[in-house]
């Protein structure tokens, strides 16, 4: 590679490796030429150089020491789970986000719950299933639902309310009607 | 003449990049053995990856933000991603380090597009300007930086370079990763890398000058 032979655009290649000190002797006297006859690119490099100088001067950054601890901490465990020992690499890997210690304790909660406030139901006899007996605890069985329906409905004050009121006006009636028109009715013609 | 020779007094240092890459030979194999570990659910091991790695994500991303605290979230943020994504690492595509250096940027461009609101207020508040800063600027032109003064006017520095170009020095000049790790992880041919290097450097050394910081 001749001096003359090495144009600018060259040197930006060969530049880092030259600032880096890796390039080949003949290379270096190639660009060395070419630096000492174009202004531009010793500017270049002698800025590079300069900015590697002063890059080598600087203190290296060190990372907090419970930083490591932070990042340790925040990582679940490599260690394969006790879902995964037990069941398997695949079959537990379905079954990991189903048995995650939350769920299956607040299932177990409501299992134990459940079994706690069951009625106690008596057990079913062939006798049980006669018809007329089916049919007899099923009719007083719905007799009581619409007593109770009916028992919920006039106690409720919005409806005693309206059929007290609508008991006045039925009152009220046939009074007005011996009266004569009430004043309070708009008058028809002022003729 | 003069100008060759400041060149050269840097670029000494040849075998060195050779050695570099040896020494990052059995880092390699051991990060392999690491990832190996922790797949089979050996708790040690994925300790050992965090307590090896944590340094050079949280540098990454502390450079590119200019923020301890967003570079300590976004640490976090690529660990849970690493942790989830590790049985999708394969090792003959490439070292685990172009892997997380490549994740990492990826939650960056992420980061930096989010903020990209609280950054136009910052822009504005930085053209306004400030006593202080003219103060600090007579103090640093007294003698070179070095050490922890030089990294605090660096993290300054890097935040005015264009993301592409800051990513790239940030991985070559701090990281110290390889060209073709970092045409791997810009997902770039190698030749970008060096072009956007020799801008990004250059860049660099004329924000420096201007802040009045001797280089």
């Amino acid at each position: 590679m001749t001096p003359e032979s090495l144009y600018c655009s060259d040197v930006e290649i060969l530049l880092a490796e030259y600032v880096d000190g890796t390039l080949t002797s003949e290379a270096k006297q190639a660009l060395e030429s070419h630096l000492s006859s174009c202004a531009e690119c010793r500017e270049l490099a002698e800025d590079a150089a300069a900015a590697v100088a002063f890059l080598s001067r600087t203190a290296a950054l060190e990372a907090p020491p419970e930083l490591v601890t932070r990042i340790l901490f925040q990582v679940p465990s490599v260690k394969p789970s006790l879902t995964r020992r037990l069941f398997g690499r695949i079959l537990g890997e379905w079954l990991e986000p189903v048995l995650q210690p939350r769920l299956v304790m607040g299932m177990g909660a409501a299992a134990l719950s459940f079994f706690m406030l069951q009625p106690q139901v008596r057990q079913l006899t062939p006798s049980d299933l006669d018809p007329v007996k089916v049919w007899t605890f099923a009719e007083n069985r719905v007799n009581r639902v619409w007593e109770r329906g009916v028992k919920s409905y006039e106690n409720i004050r919005l409806v005693y309310e309206i059929q007290t009121r609508l008991n006045e006006w039925q009152q009220e009636a046939p009074e007005a009607q011996s009266q004569g028109p009430s004043v309070e009715a708009p008058q028809q013609d002022f003729k | 003449m003069a100008a060759i020779a400041t060149v050269a007094q840097v670029t000494t240092p040849g075998p060195a990049a050779a050695w570099a890459s040896e020494r990052r030979r059995p880092v390699l194999d051991q990060d392999i053995q690491l990832i190996e570990r922790c797949l089979g659910g050996e708790e040690a091991a994925w300790e050992d990856l965090v307590k090896i790695h944590t340094r050079r994500v949280y540098a990454i991303c502390c450079r590119f933000t200019s923020s301890d605290q967003e570079a300590q979230d976004l640490t976090q943020d690529v660990f849970l991603r690493v942790f989830r994504s590790l049985k999708s690492f394969r090792a003959g595509e490439g070292s685990f380090t172009v892997w997380l250096a490549r994740l990492t940027r990826n939650l960056l461009i992420d980061h930096y597009r989010r903020s990209k609101l609280e950054r136009a207020t910052d822009s504005i508040e930085e053209q306004l300007p400030m006593i202080e800063d003219t103060r600090a600027m007579s103090a640093r032109a007294d003698g070179m930086l070095a050490g922890r003064e030089a990294s605090e006017v660096l993290q300054g520095a890097l935040r005015k370079l264009s993301p592409e170009l800051r990513e790239t020095v940030i991985l070559r000049d701090l990281e110290e990763l390889e060209y073709r790790e970092i045409a791997q992880v810009l997902n770039v041919p190698e030749g970008t890398v060096k072009s956007r290097l020799n801008r990004g450097r250059a860049e660099l050394a004329r924000i420096l000058r201007k802040q009045k910081v001797a280089i």
